[in-house]
Order: structure tokens, then C-alpha cells, then sequence
């Protein structure tokens, strides 16, 4: 369980995030959904250290991963995506890919500064993996090209795959369907649920309902920083407090 | 032909030594730390080295070893207050240092001769040791770029945040980064101290920072063959024509404001980019054809 306790964060006097308390369980897909400026991007920038938090506590399964630096957290167990994408642009989609092994990229420093067998057998083993990976994804025509060349939907797909390797407990994705047509959406779709299947909780952050209505088991909602509703999502999005969040009202 | 040698041998000694720097700085830019303290590291373990000879009458190999040692314990040192800075802020701070270690090689006139410098060192580095000690750099940075190492040093340079979230060890990496460079600064400053007879102070200052940096930027930044490349171009220029050595400082200038505005990647990367995407624009060949 990946467990937020009265976690916020003020900047000025603006209250980005204001004592949100959330679980987001193994093997389900969570939604957080809320009007732009609601603060949902920054709940993951605080849950996976590159924010840190005026008040609260998260905890990832028995470990205080609250005031933990980012490198750490993801060695605990927890990945992410961004909105706005972060791919090393000018290098390959296999090379993008590698990067996120960095968690079982492991040999001595003498063999790596080196290059010893150890290290090139690490290498080969996780160029073997990345490679299984894109193909699992259906981008095996791209393992070669420059991440920067690729359109949208392959390169938040890009983004998914780098996430995944390094094998986390929880992923957190920031908006992973934005600029994806409808059948895009729904291959990404079945792989969040292949990916809850195998016991990974998921944080969904999504501005299209139907996406999220269709995936999620619960959803949060976020408005100015604060939570004001939660639920099945059918509940949920007929909630009045909520429609009047998203109408401006 | 044996003229032709000997007529080149300076030359060659001179590029040989020079790469050494090149390196050392080029493995702190590419961990995405924005370091110009090569020089200052370069300058000690010159001294260590220039020292030990004089006033000591160490033998070579101790005094390299400890050449060394000093560059690369004075770049961790200077790394664990460089980690709370970023960009142009390290920048300035290790333009200070190199400043710092000019000024103590000036002050310290009883040990290591002040601004008359160090003279009378035993000339002991040859081509040979040199050529293996450029070999022996280059095969560590083109190694070291194949493992976890390169690929961390990558994601660092390239989005701090997103390396962090990926699990890479940021201080760490960048602080390992620093103590390559100086070990490879030190190693080629105790160089120069065993190939020059002399030292002095000035030798390590300012323009021996920016003509580092020149070798660099002008050959690229991320290819390990950038930094042979700008090195052999910005050495063997100026030999060319008396007039263009007489004012080398100025040439690197105009090289620099030229090679930043038009080819900001330098000369290795953008062949290296454009080469690539040649690759890929070219229609794949239908089965069947040869």
C-alpha cells in the first residue's frame, strides 16, 4: 500500500496541495482526476521525492519514503511517467529504455570503469531486456530511432516502458493517454490492467472520464488543492460538488 | 624521415599532453557538471610532482602516483560543495578555485618557487610514457562509456530530475565523475612537470582554463572522440603559420564564438547526428534486393 497522510505542500501562500490523505492499493489502478491547476501533478512530484512537503507523511509499504531523496524512492519500489514528456531526445528508444534498468544495472567499479566482461555481459543482458520490452510494446520498427522523432503516442509509450523497468511496486502516471487516438488508448488501456494483474498498484492521473471510468476501481477527485470527493467512479462523476469543480462553478 | 620526427616531436608531445586535459575536463561535462577546475587540478599535480623531484629527489613513478592522488583527493573535496551548486553558479565557483590554487603557488614561494616557478626538474617523461598515458585515458573514457557508468553520466547530463527518479545517484555519480577528472588532470600535470624542466604558476591560470574548454567544445562534448578531435585541430593550427601561434589565445576566442553560434554541438557530435539521420531517412532496402 502506497499510503498519503495530510501531505501538503505550500508554496507562497498558495496551497498547491492541502492535506490530501490517500491509499492507493497493490493491484489496482487508482484515478485522481481534478480541473487543470488542481495540484495533481504535484501529489506525484511530492510521492517521488522532487518536491518536498511542508506537512504529512507517505509511506510505501513499512518504509517512511516521506523525506527520502528521489534516487532512494525508486529503489524502493515506485516509478513514474511525466506530462510533459522526459525522454533523452536525441538518443534511440533502446538507449531511452536502458536508462530505467539503472535499479539492476549493477557490476563492481573497476569492471565498469574497464569495460570487464562482468559489464559487457550486464550490458548484453539488459540491451536483451529493453529489446523484449519493446517488443512486448509493438515498437520493435523503433529501437533504433531517436526518441525525439517518434510521434506522441510512441513516445509516452517510450516513457511507460523506461518506467517499467526498473520493476516498481506502484507506477504513477501523469497523464499517459494525452494526444493518443482512441485505439491507442485502449492498447495502453489493456496494459494498465495486464500491469494491476500482476499485483502493481497504479496512480492514474487522466483528464478524459471515459478513460478513467473505464480502468479505475476508485477515483479521487482534486479540486485547489484538496480533495472534495471519492468513490466508484459512476458515483463519483455524478457528485454535484464535483461537476460544479469541473463546470467553474 | 628521422628529421621529420624529430622536427614533430614537440608537437606531438605537446597534443599528447594536452588531450590528457582535454579528457579530464570532458568527463565532468559529460556527468552534467559544469566544471572548468581541470586547470587547477592540472596545476596540482604538477606541483605534487615538480616538488617531490626538486626538493625531495622522489623517483618519477612516486611522484606521478602522487601527482594522482592529490588531483583526484582535491576534486572530491571540491565536489562535495560543487553538489550544492548547478550551471553557471559551478561554473564560477571552479573558476575560483583554479584562481585559489594559482594565487597559493604564488605564495608558497619557499616550496614551490613563487612566481620564478620550479626549475631544474629531471626531464623523465618521454613520447612513450606520454603516448601510453593519452592511450590508457582514452580506453578508460571509451570504456567506462559502455557501462552503467556512461548511461548514468547520460540521463545526468541530460534531465537531472528524470535520472533522479529513474534511481540514479546523482551525488554520487558526479562526485565519482570529479574524482576521474582529477586523477587524469593530476596524472598529465605530473606529466608535463617530468617533460618541461620547469614549472610556473601562470602556466595553470585562466588561459590554460579556457584553452581546456576550447578542446572540447570546438571537438564535442558527448562523443568520446570529440575532445581527440578539437585537441588535434587547436594544437596543430597554430603551428601552421608562426603569425597564428603568436596569437593562440585569440584564435581559440574566435573558434569559440564561431563554434558555439554555428555548430553548438561540435565537430564530433553533429558529424555523429547527421550521419544518423542519414541512416535513417534512407528507404529500407526490399526483400529480395541484394
Amino acid at each position: 500500500m502506497l499510503r498519503l497522510r495530510n501531505v501538503s505542500r505550500h508554496i507562497g501562500g498558495i496551497r498547491a496541495v492541502d492535506d490530501v490523505s490517500l491509499d492507493i492499493p497493490p493491484g489496482r489502478i487508482t484515478g485522481l482526476i481534478g480541473p487543470n491547476g488542481a495540484g495533481k501533478t504535484t501529489i506525484v512530484n511530492l510521492i517521488t521525492g522532487m518536491m518536498p512537503l511542508t506537512a504529512g507523511s507517505i509511506h510505501l509499504g513499512g518504509t517512511d519514503i516521506t523525506r527520502a531523496p528521489a534516487h532512494r524512492i525508486c529503489r524502493a519500489g515506485l516509478a513514474r511517467t511525466f506530462q510533459n514528456m522526459r525522454l533523452m531526445a536525441d538518443e534511440t528508444v533502446i538507449d531511452n529504455v536502458m536508462i530505467g534498468f539503472h535499479r539492476h544495472d549493477r557490476c563492481a567499479l573497476p569492471a565498469a570503469l574497464l569495460n570487464l566482461p562482468s559489464a559487457r555481459r550486464m550490458t548484453a543482458t539488459l540491451r536483451r531486456r529493453a529489446a523484449a520490452m519493446i517488443a512486448e510494446f509493438g515498437m520493435e520498427r523503433f529501437a533504433g530511432f531517436p526518441a525525439g522523432g517518434l510521434s506522441y503516442g510512441h513516445q509516452r509509450r517510450v516513457e511507460i516502458m523506461r518506467a517499467l523497468a526498473s520493476d516498481p511496486a506502484f507506477l504513477l502516471l501523469d497523464e499517459p493517454i494525452a494526444g493518443m487516438n482512441d485505439v491507442e488508448a485502449d492498447a495502453l488501456a489493456a496494459i494498465f490492467r495486464r500491469l494491476a494483474a500482476e499485483g502493481r498498484g497504479i496512480l492514474l492521473i487522466e483528464h478524459d472520464m471515459r478513460f478513467v471510468a473505464s480502468l479505475c476501481d476508485h477515483v479521487h477527485v482534486l479540486d485547489g488543492g484538496r480533495l472534495i470527493a471519492g468513490g466508484r467512479p459512476a458515483e463519483v462523476l455524478r457528485d454535484p460538488a464535483v461537476i460544479a469543480a469541473y463546470l467553474g462553478g | 624521415m628521422g628529421q621529420w620526427i624529430i622536427a614533430y616531436t614537440p608537437l606531438v608531445d605537446l597534443f599528447l599532453l594536452h588531450l590528457g586535459f582535454a579528457y579530464a575536463q570532458y568527463i565532468v561535462l559529460r556527468a552534467g557538471v559544469f566544471s572548468l577546475a581541470t586547470a587547477g587540478l592540472a596545476g596540482i599535480g604538477a606541483y605534487t610532482a615538480g616538488v617531490l623531484a626538486v626538493k625531495l629527489g622522489a623517483h618519477p613513478a612516486l611522484g606521478v602516483a602522487a601527482a594522482t592522488l592529490a588531483g583526484s583527493g582535491a576534486a572530491l573535496v571540491l565536489s562535495l560543495p560543487l553538489a550544492r551548486l548547478r550551471g553557471v553558479y559551478q561554473a564560477i565557483a571552479t573558476v575560483a578555485f583554479v584562481q585559489i590554487v594559482y594565487s597559493v603557488n604564488l605564495w608558497a614561494e619557499p616550496v614551490t618557487g613563487g612566481a620564478m616557478g620550479l626549475n631544474n626538474i629531471p626531464r623523465t617523461a618521454g613520447t612513450g610514457v606520454l603516448a601510453v598515458a593519452a592511450l590508457g585515458t582514452l580506453y578508460l573514457v571509451w570504456a567506462m562509456e559502455r557501462t552503467r557508468l556512461g548511461r548514468a553520466f547520460n540521463a545526468i547530463r541530460q534531465d537531472e530530475a528524470m535520472a533522479a527518479t529513474l534511481g540514479v545517484d546523482i551525488v554520487r555519480h558526479q562526485a565519482l565523475a570529479f574524482a576521474l577528472s582529477g586523477a587524469i588532470a593530476g596524472l598529465f600535470g605530473a606529466l608535463e612537470a617530468y617533460h618541461a624542466y620547469a614549472l610556473d604558476p601562470g602556466q595553470f591560470a585562466f588561459p590554460f582554463l579556457i584553452a581546456i574548454l576550447s578542446y572540447v567544445i570546438l571537438g564535442g562534448r558527448n562523443s568520446v572522440a570529440g575532445p581527440l578531435i578539437g585537441t588535434a585541430i587547436l594544437i596543430i593550427l597554430p603551428e601552421l603559420a608562426r603569425p597564428l601561434a603568436e596569437n593562440r589565445m585569440l584564435i581559440y576566442g574566435v573558434m569559440l564564438i564561431l563554434v558555439i553560434n554555428f555548430l553548438p554541438r561540435g565537430i564530433a557530435d553533429s558529424l555523429i547526428l547527421a550521419w544518423r539521420a542519414r541512416r535513417l531517412a534512407r528507404p529500407e532496402p526490399a526483400a529480395g534486393e541484394p
